[in-house]
């Protein structure tokens, strides 16, 4: 097992790598001198020059790339000009809001699959149709007009949730909410499916033989192998609500890397969209390698080698 | 049948604010002291430090903390604000300031000559990196002549430097502040001497402003003197133009700026909202900045059946719901230095612009309709750099772009373009046609700006129009009155009919609040909202 843990690791770092080299290529390849890249909207004397001392312009490409990936190493994103900030010190203060709401959306998306799962899998045709009517239209509808809907019911009309602000657990109920739905529809379809295929195991039947109550079958027993196909959408579900996010903070205007990184965008502010997308290349990998390790704790059948 | 009547009921509403701003100042009663307003706006500054900001937005935020040396009124002239009076020497070159003696920094320094010297000092200062030194092309130096009397010199007269003075990119900001370094994060550190004190920034989310308990140094075009009415201001950003009206009708926010043309009709005539438009391009229009040094564009022929061969009111009013005039000339309709006489001059004439592309040989026709001339298609691409697209400006260049298809067999080819691309045009003069809206400043400054010879557009153009490059550069220099409006008036004949600018529409900011928020107005010199030193909240 701590053969693949590791292996599984060094994969990672592979794929760490390769995002890096893959940023500081796309970089190169953009048309126009770096420095006029990197300095976004902004133009004073001296500021062409500083870039190209920062960066090391002069020297050879290889050099440069060396000195780039040690940068990144160090967590050293440069800085933004249009900022006039160190890029870690924009970044870092915008991430714990958008991992919040990443975290709360997910949760509540995990809770809505596995209740929907739990209560419709195996029963009645009515609410199982209806169910997954739900979830479908949730699956498919844009965050962005989900989130526009939820405002007007719950904040415009019936005004029980504010916009956003700062006003404690009120504002991060509907913009978790819009986060979650979607991911929730998506993740009770195939945790229904997983679970209703479990439900016809020989295993099912003969745990009920011992008379084993139905909700602990399915709690203790179904959920558990339905799992395994839920978490192999593990990583697709992080990078879904990580991208969500960045729409969630547009719709309600909460602060976080959203709203950074589009004002970065806006603003050519270079540096910063690219320690963004280094930074989302980074929370995928980690989070893949964290699930892929997580199969070997649900699954003992993979351990066993 | 509802579109029609939504927009002629708007265009109604629109017109009698307009007409009517004195009126509806005396209708709303005595103003009253106290009370806090949350603003939504659409664009969170990305600097707060009016020197450095490079934002339209920033500088109405910006004017809630900062003052300017002098005022600038509606009608073009000045007014005193932090300078009692002025004067400028006969060759034009020195321009000296006398100083209000009570007037105190937000951190507690005393504003004198010596701060004005500091700041002037400051922007002209290229390690300072700041936005503003365009400002001071031909700034020379600022001297103390005593404690409350500044001499700022220039290099050679600048018929716009006085206007300068007035922005708020040259408000003065406290020497001790300067001195700390980076101001773009505003917060307390940036201590101006405004109406309202800065208290605090969360990023993504908001800022906030208190009263300046102190204040008694307003504009001379403010409607009242002495501290703001307000208690409390604070901005929160809505970027998404739905949830700011959505946040305004459920009495979330006061006051909301950037309503969307389809969103008007929830406020116009609404009991509990007022709708409130904008000074319609007091800067300049929104323009095509057609490059009239490449080919095809080089002939004049081709640019003026550009110009002509579509009828752009009928597209302008369809795409913004007849919330926005169509543009005549490069300065927009609001301005004092509007030329009138180009109104009914040009466009819309189809069977004139077909005569001058068969004249100047464009004959062929290809498979799918275009002209050709030799085998080569009549074609000129649109370069619009993407961060820029916004209110819907890049369907009203398909509209456009269409019309020219069926009406001319002309290949106006619009291509949404990456900043980097324009950046690397723009360095190399290969830009063909650029549709820009122009910072306010002065009229002389904007032309310059769009088609002076080491304008933004022309600097690296090697042969630009000398007839016209010419004309700028007397514009600049002329610090005769009179004598400068006619040459600016030449200009902007001369900019449509030789068809280098082919102007469209002028835009206008939308405000909407709720029925207590009053002396809401726009402010000449930002082209935008006012401050909120004249509002108040009635009971």
């Amino acid at each position: 097992m701590w053969s693949r843990i590791i292996s599984r690791l060094l994969t990672s770092l592979v794929v760490a790598w390769a995002s890096v080299t893959a940023a500081f290529l796309a970089l190169h390849a953009l048309p126009g001198r770096i420095q006029d890249i990197l300095a976004g909207d902004l133009e004073y004397p001296g500021l062409r020059e500083a870039i190209a001392a920062e960066w090391g312009l002069d020297r050879s490409l290889p050099a440069q790339y060396l000195d780039f990936l040690l940068r990144i190493l160090q967590g050293d994103f440069g800085t933004s000009y249009v900022l006039r900030q160190p890029v870690t010190e924009v970044v870092g203060s915008q991430l714990m809001p958008t991992v919040q709401l990443a975290l709360l959306g997910g949760l509540l998306a995990i809770v809505i699959a596995v209740a929907l799962a739990l209560l419709t899998a195996g029963r009645g045709r009515i609410s199982r149709q209806i169910a997954s009517f739900l979830e479908l239209v949730f699956a498919s509808t844009p965050v962005f007009w989900l989130g526009i809907l939820l405002l007007m019911a719950f904040s415009f009309t019936l005004r029980w949730f504010p916009v956003s602000g700062a006003s404690g657990w009120k504002s991060i109920v509907l913009p978790s909410l819009t986060l979650a739905l979607p991911t929730a529809g998506l993740l009770a379809q195939v945790l229904r499916e997983a679970m209703e295929k479990t439900l016809d195991q020989p295993f099912v039947t003969t745990v009920r033989s011992r008379g084993v109550g139905e909700l602990v079958i399915r709690a203790r027993h179904v959920l558990r192998h339905a799992l395994l196909p839920a978490v192999t959408l593990g990583g697709w579900l992080i990078g879904g609500l990580l991208g969500g996010a960045v729409i969630t903070e547009k719709v309600f205007g909460r602060p976080g890397l959203g709203t950074v990184t589009l004002g970065a965008v806006l603003t050519h502010d270079v540096p910063v969209v690219l320690a963004v997308v280094l930074l989302a290349a980074f929370i995928h990998v980690a989070a893949s390698t964290v699930l892929d390790i997580l199969y070997l704790l649900i699954d003992p059948r993979l351990r066993a080698q | 049948m509802r579109k029609i009547s939504i927009s002629s009921r708007t265009a109604i509403v629109i017109a009698s604010v307009m007409l009517g701003g004195q009126l509806a100042q005396a209708q709303e009663g005595k103003p009253i002291s106290g009370g806090a307003i949350t603003w939504g706006v659409a664009t969170e500054p990305s600097c707060f430090d009016p020197h450095r900001a490079s934002q339209q937005a920033a500088f109405f935020v910006a004017r809630n903390y900062i003052d300017s040396l002098v005022g600038k009124k509606a009608d073009g002239t000045f007014a005193p604000w932090l300078a009692t009076e002025w004067s400028v020497s006969p060759d034009g070159k020195e321009y000296t300031y006398k100083l209000r003696e009570d007037v105190v920094f937000h951190d507690g320094e005393k504003f004198d000559a010596a701060a004005v010297k500091a700041n002037y000092d400051f922007v002209k200062k290229p390690e300072n990196a700041t936005n503003a030194v365009a400002l001071l092309q031909y700034f020379d130096r600022a001297e103390v002549v005593s404690p409350y009397v500044v001499k700022l010199i220039l290099t050679q007269p600048d018929s716009t430097f006085l206007e300068s003075t007035s922005n708020v990119k040259l408000g003065i900001i406290s020497p001790k502040a300067l001195a700390k370094g980076d101001l773009c994060g505003g917060g307390p550190l940036l201590a101006g001497t405004g109406p309202f004190v800065f208290e605090r920034y969360s990023r993504g989310q908001s800022a906030a402003f208190v009263r300046n308990k102190d204040y008694k140094w307003g504009p001379g075009y403010a409607v009242h003197t002495g501290p703001a009415y307000l208690d409390r201001v604070t901005l929160r950003f809505l970027p998404e133009a739905a949830v700011r009206a959505g946040a305004l009708t459920s009495g979330q926010v006061d006051l909301i700026e950037g309503v969307q043309p389809t969103d008007v009709a929830l406020f116009a005539d609404q009991a509990e909202f007022k709708l409130l438009t904008g000074p319609s391009g007091a800067s300049t229009s929104f323009t095509f900045n057609i490059n009239y040094t490449i080919p095809p564009a080089d002939d004049v022929r081709v640019r003026r059946a550009l110009r002509d061969g579509f009828d752009l009111e009928p597209l302008v009013k369809q795409v913004y719901l007849g919330t926005v005039p169509r543009a005549w000339s490069i300065i927009g309709p609001a301005n004092p230095a509007y030329n009138k006489a180009l109104v009914g001059a040009w466009g819309n004439n189809i069977a004139g612009a077909n005569k001058l592309l068969d004249e100047a040989g464009w004959t062929g026709r290809d498979s799918e309709g275009f002209r050709t001339k030799n085998g080569v298609r009549l074609k000129i691409d649109v370069g619009y750099p993407q961060p820029y697209v916004r209110d819907n400006r890049e369907v009203l260049i398909q509209g456009i772009q269409a019309a020219l298809r069926k009406n001319i067999g002309f290949d106006l080819n619009l291509r949404i373009i990456t900043a980097g691309e324009y950046a690397k045009n723009n360095a190399n003069g290969t830009w063909t046609i650029y549709p820009n809206t122009d910072n306010p400043s002065d009229p002389a400054r904007e032309l310059w700006d769009m088609l002076g010879s080491k304008g933004f557009l022309y600097s690296n153009i090697a042969n630009p129009d000398l007839q016209i490059t010419g004309l700028i550069d007397e514009a600049l220099r002329s610090t005769d009155v009179a004598k400068k409006r006619a040459i600016t008036d030449e200009i902007q004949k001369l900019g449509v009919d030789q068809a280098f600018i082919v102007p469209m529409f002028a835009p206008s900011w939308f405000l909407a609040a709720k029925n207590n928020v009053n002396g809401l107005s726009f402010e000449a010199g930002l082209d935008s909202p006012s401050s909120a030193y004249d509002f108040w909240l009635s009971k």
